[in-house]
């Protein structure tokens, strides 16, 4: 059963690309990202998200792409939409769409090709506070195991003869209070354990904890870098 | 299929989506009135083995009938009147604020009329000595009262079938030993119960029916002394002995059947001593 | 006389809000390199007792705390846990949530890291205790593809590189299958062995220990009941009473009432038994 509750994590794969240090991941993302946000015409929007498709591509992610693409397609038609009745302009109603869509493919294509331990060195490269760090990575680490425990509790109750479909809203709505109980407490329970522990490690001894994994460029990694920053200019000069 | 089997298990495999087998091609006949132990190591299939038994969980390929019924058809709290589930983790199941009403629960659920809810949660706080309790909140209780509050929320309902996972984790002598009273009592009353565990010398001195799983599959189903008399398959499912099925091993005289309880192996060696008399 | 690893006088604690003391005028005085075994019914204040060790109790739970404890020459009322976790490791019942980290490696270098060690220094003893435990394959992988025995291993290898004096252990096993805790248990034993840490486990399931601890301390009610040595302490018939899990063969044998020795496996006593006809 823990299985499924970890079928949303990052999965391991070895592609040239996964192996670039995540801080050009980064870079590359944010460079995409930043010109999601500055493209306005259609020709400018396909560009890049082609370009983040091409990527995906080759970092064998390009599935799991379309994937949360398709999940985000109705909220791209509602942008459609809404865009397409208040400015009474067919294009630009499509571009404001593309760029949607560019923005989110940038940001997953991040997600998608770097576990969460390398996004937690990037994080600690950046000096960032020890507890925003730290919860980052314990959301990550531990929302599976929430997912696992809510699961087991819908179980539980369903065993008892609760019925978590149909009924009325007023019936569904109440029908929720002998899972979100269980669910609140076993969080917190949880968590009170979580603290013990780190605690007992000595989470909190000082203000700067050493960083034991160390970032380090490579060829390949200046190489990546130094292209990215190039076409981000390219594009800039051209658009 | 057997007529007078209530639960059925016939040829059933389970496959989660992302493909692993959790159970395969399981076959299995449990009567009314048995005393059942599923055992074997963290993943063997277990658990999910008896969810199969209420519905939780319907089978990817072959049947499992209950009561003569395809689960499948069925939904999960008609299955549960006739099998209750009590899991492992109480904190998965408490809610209520008080513990009268967790008592109460499944059976307004079940829709039972007052009088029926009335008296069956008097006669399960008392059975589980929990009446003091009674408005106090769940939340209050110890780790060992809830627990028996789970056993005794969902006894409340009378199911025909009784499943417990890993009912003895964590607790003492106390809590285990009421709990055994517990299950021949049930046994006695033809009721028919089933223990997922991992506490083998809890479940010893019931001599159960006992299931050895691994990997999904069933190894073994045979009577408790048979099956933890083989040290091959104890080895493969990764088990222990029972101490006092260990001790009846290595006496060189010894009883015709393995002792099943501490007093009756004190018993029955002051008997032999005094039978055969001290001496080196 | 060697001097005390850990010293109770008179301590005496109730949580905030309860009704009774948790643990009443307890006096103890372990030594360094014992293996002590902590044991009594449900709720009789053993985790209140480890605790109190590494100072949870009173940092981390409120009370009324009286007496003292002293881990190591320090007061632990007085010192910080953060301190006190470079004398005392704790390895808590439920592995999963004592693993932060995305891999075992990271998890390992937690401790190291919030103390601020130097990098080659955190380096170095992860590896040490990555080998020591016997889990370097393991080192890039991620907690949720362990299995429950491997994750207290991790646990346990995190917590020894901070090199502790003392590891305590609370209630190590309950989730795991037999023959895995007997593997887990059997480990932490060979560090004590290799490494002379002093190992205080408390356990419901004693047939694990009866080996290993040469100690064992009964709590009831928060008070220190029984303390001495395996064969003279489970022997006793108040142990049954208050609810202990006695192992079958030595309740067997303690009710036989031989004169001799009390035996603590089911081989003492088969032994004895096939000797004596």
């Amino acid at each position: 059963m823990q299985s499924l509750a970890y079928g949303f994590i990052y999965r391991r794969m070895n592609t040239p690309l996964q192996r670039l240090d995540p801080r050009v991941k980064l870079l590359t993302s944010t460079l995409l990202f930043t010109l999601s946000i500055l493209a306005d015409r259609i020709v400018e929007a396909t560009v890049i998200i082609g370009s983040v498709l091409l990527i995906a591509g080759l970092g064998r992610v390009l599935r799991r792409l379309w994937g949360t693409l398709t999940y985000t397609a109705a909220f791209a038609l509602f942008i459609f939409m809404i865009n397409a009745l208040t400015l009474w302009d067919l294009t630009s109603a499509v571009v404001f769409t593309l760029r949607f869509v560019a923005i989110v493919a940038a940001t997953s294509l991040f997600f998608l090709t770097t576990p969460p331990d390398e996004v937690y060195n990037v994080l600690r490269w950046f000096r960032l506070p020890r507890d925003v760090v730290f919860a980052f990575a314990t959301a990550i680490r531990f929302v599976p195991l929430f997912i696992l425990d809510a699961l087991q509790i819908m179980d539980a109750q369903k065993s008892r003869g609760l019925e978590i479909e149909g009924g009325s809203i007023l019936k569904r709505l109440r029908n929720l209070i002998p899972v979100l109980v269980p669910l609140s407490v076993t969080a917190f329970l949880r968590s009170a354990e979580m603290a013990e522990a780190m605690e007992a490690r000595a989470y909190g001894a000082t203000a700067r904890p050493t960083v034991m994994e160390v970032l380090t460029m490579r060829g390949e990694d200046w190489v990546m870098a130094a292209a990215s920053t190039l076409l981000f200019v390219a594009a800039l000069l051209t658009f | 299929m057997q007529t007078d089997s209530i639960i059925e298990f016939s040829r059933v495999s389970y496959i989660y989506p992302n493909g692993k087998r959790a159970l395969r091609d399981v076959s299995l006949s449990i009567k009314a009135g048995e005393v059942i132990a599923v055992v074997g190591e963290n993943g063997a299939g277990k658990t999910t083995l008896v969810k199969h038994m209420n519905g939780l969980l319907k089978p990817t390929i072959g049947t499992v009938r209950v009561f003569g019924l395809d689960t499948r058809g069925v939904s999960v709290a008609q299955l549960s009147r006739r099998v209750g589930i009590v899991f492992q983790n109480p904190h998965h199941q408490l809610f209520a604020e008080t513990v009268e009403e967790e008592v109460s629960f499944a059976l307004k659920n079940f829709q039972a009329g007052e009088d029926v809810i009335k008296s069956r949660v008097e006669w399960a706080l008392e059975f589980f000595g929990l009446a003091e309790y009674r408005t106090a909140s769940p939340f209050t209780l110890s780790e060992g009262e809830k627990k028996r509050l789970t056993i005794a929320a969902v006894m409340a309902w009378k199911p025909d079938v009784l499943v417990l996972d890993e009912p003895t984790v964590g607790q003492d002598f106390n809590y285990r030993e009421k709990l055994q009273q517990v299950i021949r009592q049930l046994r006695e009353q033809g009721r028919t119960v089933i223990i997922v565990s991992h506490d083998l010398e809890f479940l010893w001195p019931l001599q159960p029916r006992t299931i050895v799983m691994a990997r999904g599959e069933i190894l073994a189903d045979d009577r408790a002394d048979r099956v933890f008399t083989d040290g091959r398959l104890l080895t493969e499912a990764h088990l222990r002995r029972p101490q006092l099925l260990e001790l009846w091993l290595r006496l060189r005289v010894k009883p015709e059947r393995p002792f099943t309880s501490t007093g009756e192996t004190v018993s029955w060696i002051r008997g032999l001593h005094q039978r055969g008399g001290e001496g080196g | 006389m060697p001097q005390s690893i850990i010293e109770f006088r008179n301590f005496s604690f109730r949580y905030a809000g309860a009704r009774r003391d948790a643990l009443r005028g307890v006096n103890l005085s372990i030594q360094e390199g014992e293996v002590v075994a902590l044991v009594g019914p449900s709720g009789c204040g053993k985790s209140t007792l480890l605790r109190s060790i590494i100072g949870l109790i009173p940092h981390m739970y409120r009370g009324e705390y009286s007496g003292s404890v002293i881990v190591d020459g320090m007061d632990v009322a007085r010192t910080p846990v953060s301190r006190l976790a470079t004398r005392v490791g704790y390895i808590f019942q439920n592995p999963e949530n004592q693993l932060f980290m995305f891999t075992v490696r990271k998890d390992i270098a937690f401790g190291l890291e919030n103390l601020a060690l130097p990098r080659h220094e955190i380096v170095r003893r992860v590896d040490w205790a990555m080998k020591t435990l016997g889990i370097e394959g393991l080192a890039d992988t991620p907690p949720h593809e362990l299995s429950d025995g491997q994750k207290q291993r991790v646990a346990i290898a995190g917590v020894l590189a901070m090199k502790p004096k003392v590891l305590i252990l609370d209630e190590p096993t309950s989730l795991l299958d037999p023959v895995t805790a007997e593997s887990v248990i059997t480990q932490v034993k060979e560090l004590h062995d290799a490494l002379g840490i002093t190992l205080i486990i408390a356990e419901h399931r004693l047939d694990l220990l009866v080996t290993i601890a040469s100690r064992f301390i009964v709590l009831d009610g928060g008070r220190v009941i029984l303390d001495g040595p395996a064969r003279e302490v489970l022997g006793r018939p108040e142990l049954q009473l208050i609810g202990v899990n006695i192992p079958a063969a030595a309740w067997v044998d303690s009710h036989l009432r031989s004169g001799e020795e009390l035996a603590l496996t089911v081989d003492e006593l088969a032994d004895r038994l096939n000797n004596r006809i």
